[in-house]
This record gives structure tokens, sequence and C-alpha cells, in this order.
């Protein structure tokens, strides 16, 4: 059995929070399973600056913006699956959080302008997808808009629809309401089963 | 009869003078000429930094963070009307105004838990909040994921959310200025904005609750 790469970032400001906790539950359930390599990235600690709207990766195939997207970049194109674990902030997903969606222009460029591979032809459709989400707030609603900036984020990093997977929990709002939460757990460990399950068919 | 209008018109793009921008000077055009005293900021000249989820305002109703954000909050909630202006990048607005959004949270808690913070349905009314964007895309559902954050802060800060302009399929143009109508939209929409707060009108092109 081949490794199965799994690229995990915790996008919000605060340690160990909600949805970190959620990232964590997720990994613990897939590092289970010897084949799994994990490679957590903290957001915050990666110097991730937002989009500056130039479009020279249009022409570049390159972003002229030099920082740790450099090795995320190269991180994301090598998963095999691809957590993105981001609290809800006034109704979509922390500034942060979109600074890295919005750093994937590049891929977009190369993806409908330059029209050139993101992954290997060999990899399309192989590659998994997971959205973890938590809220303060109680609204069925509450995560309605941040699931397009998140299909779209996946859609130009190469993963499609029917492979993207959601976590979502509301009503979660002070540091570790999760653990007090009756279902997240098991639906973190779940998710996590279900991924790797479909990715050993698909891999194989 | 208001005799004094003032204007914020927060530009949220990463780029100078591109079309977001050049719809927020028409917009402020339009407003200047009918009376109004007009500010412009530029979010990416700003030095701030993103919430950082600490919770410490729901306590104080103050942030921690002491940057340029409190001082434009400020303005903002001594202004009559307001207007944003940004592209759609990945669906959404652009990180700056996202993170400037972000940081409104100690204003929520003033609002919502402390009641500190409360602005008049009265005064309501007469606030007038304006969004103004563009998108490259061409597809009509590309200013959905803005909304519910414009509609949260405007409600945070007091003012009516009123209808700005949205410009879609900037790509297929080639840019605002061949846009057939956008620009003389956002001089009109901001002329008329003046001259409604002037007059105590509110605003008739409401967005939705």
């Amino acid at each position: 059995m081949n490794t199965i790469r799994v690229l995990a970032i915790s996008a919000s400001p605060r340690r160990h929070g909600n949805s970190e906790t959620l990232l964590d539950w997720v990994l613990e359930e897939m590092r289970q399973d010897p084949a799994v390599n994990v490679t957590k990235v903290v957001l915050i600690e990666a110097n991730v600056a937002p989009c500056r709207g130039c479009n020279a990766c249009e022409k570049l195939n390159a972003c002229i913006n030099h920082d740790g997207m450099d090795i995320l970049h190269d991180q994301i194109i090598m998963a095999d699956c691809i957590i993105l674990a981001a609290p809800i902030y006034c109704m979509s997903i922390c500034a942060q959080a979109k600074a890295l969606v919005d750093r994937a222009q590049v891929f977009r460029s190369r993806k409908y302008v330059l029209k050139l591979p993101v992954v290997p032809q060999e990899r399309i459709g192989k590659r998994f997808g997971i959205f973890l989400s938590t809220a303060g707030q109680d609204w069925e609603y509450v995560f309605d808009a941040a699931i397009p900036v998140i299909k779209c984020f996946f859609n130009v990093i190469e993963v499609k629809n029917r492979d993207l997977s959601y976590v979502m929990i509301r009503h979660v709002d002070e540091k570790g309401a999760i653990k007090r939460h009756p279902t997240a757990h098991k639906e973190a460990a779940s998710i996590a089963r279900s991924v790797l399950t479909a990715m050993k068919e698909r891999l194989s | 009869m208001k005799e004094t209008v003032t204007v914020i018109g927060l530009s949220g793009s990463p780029r100078r003078r591109g079309n977001t921008e050049q719809l927020l000077d028409k917009f402020l055009e339009g407003a200047s000429d009918a009376g109004g005293t007009c500010e412009k900021v530029i979010l990416s000249t700003l030095d701030y930094s993103s919430c950082k989820g600490c919770n410490a305002c729901h306590k104080t109703g103050i942030c921690i963070m002491d940057d340029a954000v409190r001082g434009l909050y400020d303005k903002i909630l001594a202004a009559d009307c307001i207007v944003i202006s940004s592209p759609i990048y990945t669906m959404g607005i652009t990180t700056e105004l996202k993170s400037f959004i972000d940081r409104a949270h100690y204003l929520w808690v003033r609002h919502f838990i402390l009641g500190t913070h409360v602005i008049t349905p009265e005064e309501k009314k007469i606030r007038r909040g304006y969004f103004l964007s563009t998108a490259g895309m061409d597809r009509d559902d590309v200013f959905d994921t803005a909304f519910p954050m414009l509609k949260a802060l405007f409600n945070i800060l007091g003012f009516t959310h009123c209808m700005g302009v949205l410009a879609r399929n900037m790509d297929g143009y080639g840019g605002i200025t061949n846009h057939p109508t956008a620009l003389r939209d956002a001089y009109r929409i901001g002329n008329l904005a003046v001259k409604g707060i002037m007059a105590g009108m509110p605003c008739v092109e409401r967005i939705k609750q």
C-alpha cells in the first residue's frame, strides 16, 4: 500500500480552539492507519499574506509574492487529501483562511487561464478534500456563505465536488465548547474513516 | 433638513485604482456633488491585524488590539453613510475587507451582549450603508456570499443596507469603464444617498432582510 499523504491546515487564529480540535479528531482517526502520513500546518504560523490582485500569475504561472505560500503551494499539489479547518467569523471563514483561499489564485490561473495541469493527469479524480468548520451562532444557515468559497478553493486545487466532505458544527463559541458537543467527535471520526476508505479504493 | 452629511468610502481592494475603486470614486463624486462631506479610506494602506478570536471583548466591549481599525470604526459610527467596495475573489470579498469586518466583533459584543452601543431604530432608518462590487465571472450568484457579511456589518454599525452596484463579467467587459451602466449608477446612487439623508428620508431600495 502506498502512502496516503494528508495535508491538514488549521486556519483559526486561536490555537487548540474548536475548529482545530475538530481537525485533531479527524487526524487522530486517520493516523490509526499506518498508510497515512499527516502534515499539519497552523496557518497563523505559516506566514501567508493576502493576494494582491496583481494577476501576474496569469502570465507567470507563479505568484510573485514569496512567503509561506511557496511551501504550501507544493504541499497542496503533493497531498492526496487536503483538510481545511476554519471557524466562521461574521458569516464566513475567518480572514486568515480567506487569505489562503485567495492565494490559490495561482492554481486558478494555471487551470483556467493558462490551461495547464494543476496535478498530473493520472491524479485527477484521486484527490480528496474535507472542510471542517465551527460557528458560534446557532443559525442553520451560518455556513451557507462559506461553502461557495470553499468549493471554489477545492475546485482550483483539483479536488472535485463529489470528493469533498464536510463537518460543520454550530453553536460552539468559547474555547473548548466543542468537547461538550453531543456528536462532533463522532462525526469527525466517522468522516475520517469514510474518506480514508474512499481514498484507498480510488488510489489502489 | 440635515445640513452636513458625512460619507465614508472604504476600498477593500488590494489593487489601487482598479474596477471597484473607480466605482467608489464615482459614488463619492455623486455624494460630493449633492453636498456630502466625503472621505475615502484605502484598507490596504492601513496597518491592522486580523481578529485573533481571543474573545477578550466579550467582557469589556473593547478590542485589545490598538491599531488603525479602532479609529476607523469610531469614524464610521459617527458618519451618516458608509459605502464599501470590494472585488469578488474566490466567490467572496477580499481578505482585506474580511479582516476589517472580523474586527468589528467588539462592536457586535457592545450591540448584542453588553447593550452599550445602541443606535436607535430611528437613526438606523436614515443612516445608509452601500456595497459596490465587481466580479470577473458572469455567474448570477457570484455576489451572494458577500451579502451575509455586509448585512451583519451594517446591522452592527447601525446602517440600513441599501442597494449599491454589483457589476459582474468584468473579464468579459475588460474592465469597469466598458460596463454599460455601473459607473453611472454609482454616481447616481451616491448623489441620491446624500440628498435622501439630507431630507431625512429612509432609502427605498433596501436589501431584504
